[in-house]
């Protein structure tokens, strides 16, 4: 009797124990100096309100590496309890894979989610119509151009009316300053960014915009796809964009952060970061007076029209493993909160996915960003499916075919095509 | 009788005291290269549908890896690697270092530190410091050197990257070649040289024959361990390259990783696996042979 | 004529000065890219290229430890490699002894199965082997979850776990190294004289004081070169701890150094090359000691 009653007690103990134990701790992955620095005053926040300890664990800051890492973690099931993937590529597979908790009926119930841009919402759903990640924060890409350069040459520095305007442009740039006139992402080494910073914004002003079929498939063989290749394939043979730095190790390094600054580079695709992050005060080698020097221009149609893509920058999820899920869920949402989303904005430089950002006081001191955000409401997006991330290296592969001058626009496709039914298998790809 | 019981006794100690090393191997070694195999017929991946439900595919990576060019770019790239940096690079080198350093030099000492030198830097202390010496611009190390020889610089890891890494990892090698190979020299005895000599043989015919000849055991042992050794390297073309531009540095071992930590397939990664197992196995079992050890 | 021919001293200048020239050359190969760590390390406004400092200092070193955990990576390397290293020696010098000494049918294939595994590829290996320690740590840390209690089993398990714990690299880092330490050691007491030990069976030594009283003493100089070897290769070992460890207390130098270099988008290549100055010199000063054991060993294999 007497040792039922010990043994008893154990248990309880233990059991008493192992709770205390799962309320205490939420493990968060963070990666990249400015993403941590972002996060800081969430954590302190969210310590505060819950009482709880919230342990970052740094990560590999490169976007391929983090997410080797995390999903290595999440496929051994000891990744930590919140994380954030690098891009709406990576999410529609994490899904598949079973690695993110649901958080539709939470996010909808939470008193933010009525401020939130509808385009933040619609991309935060995954194929199956459940939203799995916060779409806190939007990535919008524009074309930015050295405003100088151009004004000094004579060249015009109105809108593109066309991708034949915009190629046009790149050429006139080159022949009266021997600047590259345009650069696209390519190449595998530049990650996802082939696909996130440059195709995907030609793709949705192309004759074929999506890439996910009804049915959940992807479609590859549209012609637009191929025309956007075609873009690349000028760019690049007739020099308009410097090849040789994109096949290198970091790829941005050097036309962004050397050519660009210095004129050597006229125009290039970039986020509302570029003016804080690449080129402004947060910059290590800043362009004076950025936002008179550089100007915008959005990204225009193939025959006409303008397109403003977001992209959900770097969503956050819950380990659908978590120990503590529904307590992870409501840090979740606090990292949704408009305070962590400026504190984003501050830090990194993209765009608040609430309305109610517009109306704080933080917020407004960032000049370069407020008129990004009004105009997020008409933002356009692709339609996610899974095999995005597969998507996106086939995408590499065919521009670095392309930067390697091995192939043409068709074969670019091809490429494309063959890694996509390579990876994801015949069934997956029309 | 007695003898004999504590023979057993004996035995049966060592094999216990061998048993934590045994354990371990099995463990962290054997396990993991028998469970590759079996991975090698899954579709288990990292993300995506697979990785929630693996499924046996039967041979469907290994008839993958047959049409696949990247494969195959990546045996021949290795094939290159190993050919260029093992056999040719560290081995005239190292044979040319260790022929020299016998003599009886002043600095003798301080040549053969400074080429052991590198063989002790970390693969991604020594990646870094190839990436300053060879990157794009007039700046970069190797770019003063030619245009100091009139020559056009160029961004090297671009324009010959399989050439720069052989050159890296011979960087590396010098001093395992040439340590083998002094070995190798010291038991060739001299009387056979002062026959040779004495007979009127003059010193390229020496070294034609009887240093080669005689060095073949040797020369032939350091070739396999160091073409297995080169197969492993990692490190050193990851921190340089990555297998990049294109695939022109994807060595086999990247090529794992790559198809396993950053394509996510880890059936089909480890099916590549297994082929690098096979080869490595191949020339490992032709390295005991060649050994003859008595053991 | 080149004078490849061996062993004649001092008949002409001339090959003599070809040697210098050609070892100068090599040497030089060998040395040049130590030049830019060293330089760029001291140099206040280092970048990537080769150039002399204008304002020399130590900031850079300062900022290792102070700005960043610097000394914490230091000793986190030390402590795995160090422990690694020390139980190479053990392992290594008992499994050793017991290759030498015994005549049962495993010790051949052994001997053989464990030159095979020298040349498996670790990048082969790597997913199994996180699935296998993954498979231990869950295992341990439920236990000790229901030993200890949740409280500390974080704290616990980050020095005994499998997975982003101490014990785990230490384990599979030291089982990396062990078949040439094995190798070392097997060779090393084959030359050893059995007299003495027979002397100490004549005594009735236990197997324990037989290894304690007469086969430690004699086998340090062995295990010194096994355990500098082990050392010198734990040490540049990237792979393991890049896959094995995530927490931030638990960062090793490589780690540190590859964080380092892709932390932000502009690199600070001072920081970086003080980094890598302090992660080579232990390898460097390892490797100086082990010198004088480099040709004993290697040479062991070619007398065939």
């Amino acid at each position: 009797m007497n040792r039922t009653a010990l043994v008893g007690l154990c248990a309880i103990t233990l059991s008493a124990f192992a709770t205390l134990a799962q309320a205490e701790t939420i493990r968060i992955a963070n990666h990249g100096q400015a993403g941590i620095n972002a996060m800081k005053s969430t954590v302190a926040r969210i310590e505060k309100k819950y009482g709880i300890t919230v342990e970052v664990v740094e990560y590999p800051s490169p976007d391929k590496d983090y997410m080797t890492k995390l999903l290595t973690e999440l496929g051994a099931g000891n990744a930590p309890d919140i994380f954030s993937a690098p891009t709406t590529a990576y999410v529609a597979d994490m899904v598949a894979a079973g690695y993110l908790a649901p958080i539709g009926a939470e996010f909808k119930a939470w008193d933010g989610y009525a401020n939130f841009y509808d385009v933040a919402k619609q991309l935060a759903v995954s194929p199956d119509g459940e939203t799995y990640v916060m779409p806190f924060m939007l990535g919008i890409q524009e074309i930015y151009f050295r405003r100088d350069v151009l004004d000094k040459a004579g060249i015009s520095t109105e809108q593109p009316k066309d991708w034949a305007d915009l190629l046009a442009r790149a050429a006139e740039i080159k022949e009266k300053t021997g600047a590259y006139g345009l650069l696209f992402p390519a190449g595998v080494s530049w990650g996802t960014g082939a696909f996130d910073e440059g195709f995907q914004h030609l793709l949705v002003g192309s004759k074929t915009p999506q890439l996910a079929t009804e049915d959940g498939k992807l479609d590859l063989t549209g012609e637009g796809v191929k025309d956007v290749f075609g873009v690349y394939k000028e760019l690049i043979d007739k020099d308009l964009m410097p090849t040789q730095p994109l096949l290198g190790p970091e790829p941005w390094v050097i036309p962004k952060y050397q050519m660009f600054p210095e004129g050597k580079l006229a125009a290039t695709t970039c986020g509302s970061w570029c003016y804080i992050f690449d080129w402004g005060r947060e910059s290590k080698n800043p362009i004076p007076d950025v936002e008179k020097v550089v100007g915008t221009w959005t990204i225009p149609g193939q025959t006409g029209g303008q397109y403003v893509l977001a992209n959900l920058a770097a969503p956050w999820g819950v380990n659908a493993k978590a120990e503590n899920l529904e307590l992870a869920k409501k840090v979740l949402m606090e990292i949704g909160s408009v305070e962590t989303q400026v504190s984003y904005a501050v830090q990194i430089g993209n765009i608040p996915a609430s309305k109610a950002a517009a109306q704080d006081p933080e917020f407004q001191k960032l000049t370069e960003l407020v008129p990004i955000h009004a105009a997020a409401e008409n933002g356009v997006y692709l339609k996610q499916a899974a095999g995005f991330a597969t998507v996106a290296e086939g995408v590499a592969r065919a521009t670095e075919a392309l930067l390697r001058k091995e192939t043409d626009a068709a074969g670019a496709q091809q490429i494309l095509v063959d890694y996509a039914r390579e990876i994801l298998g015949e069934e997956a790809v029309k | 009788m007695v003898r004999s019981t504590y023979e057993k006794r004996v035995a049966r100690q060592l094999l216990l005291i061998l048993s934590p090393s045994l354990l371990l191997l099995l463990a962290f070694v054997i396990y993991p290269a028998v469970y590759s195999v079996y991975l090698s017929f899954t579709n288990e991946a990292l993300t995506g549908a697979a990785a929630l439900n693996p499924r046996f595919v039967g041979l469907r990576n290994y008839s993958r890896l047959l049409h696949d060019a990247k494969f195959w770019n990546s045996l021949f790239v290795t094939f290159v690697f190993v050919v260029g940096s093992a056999i040719i690079g560290q081995f005239v080198l190292g044979l040319i270092s260790a022929i020299m350093l016998r003599r009886d030099l002043a600095f003798k000492q301080l040549f053969s530190s400074i080429i052991l030198l590198p063989n002790a830097a970390p693969e991604v202390v020594a990646g870094f410091m190839w990436i300053s010496m060879l990157a794009g611009g007039e700046n970069a190390t190797l770019s003063r050197i030619v245009m100091f020889f009139g020559m056009t610089p160029t961004d090297w890891l671009q324009t010959f990257p399989l050439t720069m890494i052989i050159v890296v990892n011979t960087w590396r090698g010098i001093a395992t070649a040439m340590i083998l190979l002094t070995a190798g020299l010291s038991t060739i005895p001299s009387e056979v040289y002062e026959a040779a000599r004495m007979d009127g043989a003059n010193p390229s015919q020496i070294f034609r024959r009887i240093t080669l000849p005689l060095m073949m055991p040797t020369i032939l042992l350091y070739m396999l361990i160091s073409a297995v050794s080169t197969i492993a390297v990692f490190g050193l073309v990851y921190a340089l390259t990555r297998g990049g531009p294109g695939g022109a540095t994807e060595v086999i071992s990247i090529y794992i990783y790559n198809q396993s930590f950053t394509a996510f397939q880890l059936g089909y990664g480890a099916a590549v696996a297994v082929v690098a197992l096979v080869i490595s196995l191949i020339l490992g079992i032709a390295y005991v042979r060649a050994m003859k050890v008595q053991v | 004529m080149t004078d490849f021919a061996l062993d004649k001293p001092g008949k002409s200048r001339r090959p003599d000065l070809m040697a210098y020239a050609t070892l100068s050359l090599i040497s030089a190969f060998c040395a040049v890219p130590f030049f830019w760590v060293l330089l760029a390390s001291l140099d206040g406004n280092a970048q990537l290229f080769l150039s002399w400092p204008r304002e020399w200092t130590l900031n850079n070193y300062v900022r290792v430890f102070a700005e960043e955990d610097g000394a914490r990576w230091v000793f986190n390397s030390l402590f795995v490699v160090g422990s690694a290293t020390l139980l190479v020696m053990v392992l290594a010098g008992l499994g050793g002894y017991a290759l030498s000494r015994t005549r049962a049918w495993w010790k051949q294939p052994f001997l053989y199965a464990i030159l095979l595994i020298r040349v498996l590829p670790p990048t082969a290996l790597v997913v199994p082997l996180y699935k296998i320690l993954l498979t231990l740590n869950n295992i341990e840390g439920n236990l000790v979850r229901m030993v200890i209690g949740g409280d500390h089993a974080r704290a616990i398990m980050r020095w005994i776990g499998f997975i982003d714990g101490y014990l785990g690299l230490i384990l599979v880092l030291a089982t990396m190294q062990l078949p040439l330490a094995l190798w070392i050691m097997k060779t090393f007491f084959d030359g050893l004289p059995r007299d003495y030990e027979e002397a100490a069976v004549m005594d009735g030594a236990t197997m324990l004081q037989r290894i304690r009283r007469v086969l430690i003493p004699l086998a340090l100089p062995g295990l010194a070169a096994a355990g500098l070897f082990a050392f010198i290769s734990a040490w540049g070992d990237f792979l393991l701890p890049l896959i094995l460890l995530s927490s931030p207390e638990l960062q090793t130098l490589p780690l540190g150094l590859f964080r380092a270099f892709l932390r932000v988008n502009t690199i600070d290549y001072g920081f970086l090359a003080a980094l890598a100055f302090i992660y080579l010199m232990p390898a460097v000063i390892a490797f100086g000691f082990a010198r004088r054991f480099l040709v004993q060993t290697f040479s062991g294999g070619v007398k065939g």
